[in-house]
């Protein structure tokens, strides 16, 4: 049973003086899910992030990813995990090949696996022409997709994304989330933030986030027939609206 | 191992991916050396003098022609009235004047003792007795050509002087304060370079994001302070080479002492600039703060080095504090290796104190780097 949870969080909190940013959240993640996180800006989804990836230390509270502590299992949870954030990752003063070889090789993959893995993703995203130019001149919805491939390249079972199509034009947004699809397909769990609710849409289960709390969990489908609504954006106004 | 790799081949990539980078490391050592090493100089050279020569005999006139052919003085003319000899030495046309009296000659055939009388600028202390020195040393030398006129005086004179001075200065015979300034550029250019580079890079990650993107990785901090060492010291040791090369290019002034001491002992301070750039990354979350916070260290480390400043003439206060400094200890032993060709052996007490506060600032730098990311 407890294979089938990737991510699992008990009463998490994380406080910066008398401000709680994330306040008690529980929630359990299943294998081969898309788990999104939605919530206004500073509702507290960064920083729940964060704790889960072993960027910042939690106040109180506890959580696994992969199996692992984010308390005292750090180091292995970097292995396991890809982490794609809403700041754009890459060196855009190195070319596209260049950052997919530093990535590679920060991830610790041979030399061969390297030359592979460079080969496949430049085919995969249609950047064959581009593997020589500037990452810097890639438009943005590209930049995205280089970036979530090179947190891919280690092959994690779980991947984090932080606000990932932010400011991204919906043609390559809804590319993206195709991406997201294969992804879940070849059996990863992916974590989503987003504030776009159409996106909100495409995850297998959501959990809504105001003020440091999570105050909704379940599937799209369930959470409209609980409310009546129509589409997500309705039941996300509805709820925030009674908070 | 390997990831360290992947992190000193990306941070070069960074540095020579565009020209400018690639400029500064040759251009900033270059007009640094150039014009500096000619600037600043302690020499006082060009001493304006004004005269007055109430006796115009041709003794008097012997005595003046010593100034016009001595290199240190530019005789900006001759004042026939008294009264207006000071309004040289306000408007500054004038830093010396020199009256010599009526009867001048006939004094000394008489061997009466003339008295000359000078009139010196003090306002800067250290320029007007550095003239004094140059004048005694005139009226020295004309008292001896003096002497050759007279056989008898010449023969009375050596019985009251027993002890002649022959002064030789050693490392730098001609005191030129150019061989004493030069090897200090080349520490400041270093510790600019090194600071500047390291502190900024650091935090450019932090601006980006890319630092973020880091940790997340299995990369251990260490690895990543290591993967920024490395690029960094190569180039401080090849901008050190290029600043040595340039000051032979230009002032013709070489290494008297062993070339592998001295980069031995630049290894050692680039520790410490390293040290304090991670420091700084620490403190600054944007390349401004960073740039902000060099700066202070910067000045405060040049400031307190002894390259300007005397550290014998600081407060014993202040002279302790400057113990602290590590480019106090670089720029002495650069100095050293530089004009005498001092060997190691001469060298321990100051590259003991440069290690101990390299590595204690390094240490505490780093320490305080994983703390942060931690």
């Amino acid at each position: 049973m407890e294979t089938e949870i990737a991510v699992s969080a008990s009463k998490l909190s994380r406080h910066f003086g008398a401000f709680k940013a994330v306040d008690e959240i529980s929630f359990d993640v299943k294998k081969g899910e898309i788990f999104g996180f939605l919530g206004a800006n500073g509702a507290g989804k960064t920083t729940a992030i964060k704790m889960l990836c072993g960027l910042l230390k939690p106040t109180e509270g506890e959580a696994t990813v992969a199996g692992f502590s984010i308390r005292t299992g750090t180091a292995m949870i970097k292995k396991n995990i890809g982490y794609m954030s809403q700041k754009f990752s890459l060196y855009e003063d190195l070319t596209v090949k260049e950052n997919i070889e530093f990535y590679g090789g920060i991830y610790g993959l041979s030399r061969e696996e390297i030359a592979n893995k460079t080969r496949l993703l430049l085919s995969e995203l249609n950047l064959e022409n581009m593997q020589n130019s500037l990452t810097r001149a890639l438009p943005l919805g590209w930049k995205q997709r280089l970036a979530l491939s090179a947190s891919l390249l280690h092959d994690p079972p779980i991947i984090f994304l932080d606000e990932p199509t932010g400011g991204v034009d919906p043609i390559s947004r809804r590319n993206f989330w195709r991406i997201i699809y294969e992804i879940a397909n070849r059996g990863k769990t992916v974590f989503v933030t987003t504030h776009y609710m159409d996106e909100a849409e495409y995850c297998n289960r959501v959990s809504i986030m105001h003020r440091g709390k999570i105050i909704e969990l379940g599937t799209p489908t369930g959470l409209k027939q609980k409310y009546d609504k129509t589409t997500m954006q309705d039941i996300f106004i509805h709820i925030i609206g009674q908070n | 191992m390997r990831q360290i790799f992947y992190l000193v081949q990306k941070e070069f990539r960074q540095i020579f991916r565009d020209f400018s980078m690639v400029r500064i490391l040759f251009v900033v050592p270059l007009i640094q050396i150039f014009i500096l090493g000619n600037a600043i100089t302690t020499d006082v050279k060009n001493i304006k003098v004004i005269f007055q020569d109430q006796d115009k005999t041709p003794y008097s006139r012997e005595f003046i022609s010593k100034f016009v052919h001595s290199k240190y003085f530019i005789i900006t003319g001759f004042e026939e009235d008294y009264t207006r000899l000071s309004s040289y030495l306000d408007s500054g046309k004038a830093s010396l004047a020199i009256i010599i009296p009526r009867h001048f000659q006939r004094d000394i055939v008489l061997q009466k003792k003339p008295d000359i009388q000078l009139l010196v600028d003090g306002v800067d202390g250290n320029s007007a007795g550095v003239s004094l020195g140059y004048i005694t040393d005139i009226v020295q030398k004309y008292q001896e050509r003096l002497m050759e006129y007279s056989p008898e005086l010449s023969l009375q004179v050596k019985n009251v002087r027993r002890i002649e001075m022959e002064p030789r200065f050693w490392f730098n015979p001609n005191l030129e304060s150019k061989l004493y300034i030069v090897p200090g550029i080349i520490a400041l250019i270093l510790l600019i370079i090194t600071l500047f580079l390291t502190s900024m890079g650091i935090v450019r990650e932090k601006e980006i994001g890319t630092l973020e993107q880091l940790m997340v990785t299995p990369i251990r901090s260490y690895q990543l302070v290591i993967g920024k060492i490395i690029p960094f010291s190569i180039l401080g040791m090849l901008e050190i080479m290029i600043s040595m090369g340039f000051v032979y290019l230009i002032f013709g002034i070489g290494v008297k002492g062993s070339l592998l001491l001295l980069l031995f002992e630049s290894s050692i301070f680039i520790i410490s600039t390293l040290g304090l750039g991670i420091f700084i990354s620490t403190i600054s979350d944007t390349q401004q703060q960073a740039l902000f916070v060099a700066w202070f260290f910067m000045i405060f480390s040049i400031l307190l080095s002894g390259f300007f400043i005397p550290i014998a003439n600081m407060p014993p206060v202040i002279q302790h504090i400057t113990r602290l400094n590590p480019l106090r200890y670089y720029i002495v032993i650069l100095r050293e290796i530089y004009l005498k060709g001092t060997s190691i052996k001469d060298l321990i007490p100051e590259t003991l104190s440069m290690v101990t506060f390299s590595t204690c600032l390094f240490l505490a730098a780093v320490i305080r780097f994983r703390k942060k990311l931690g």
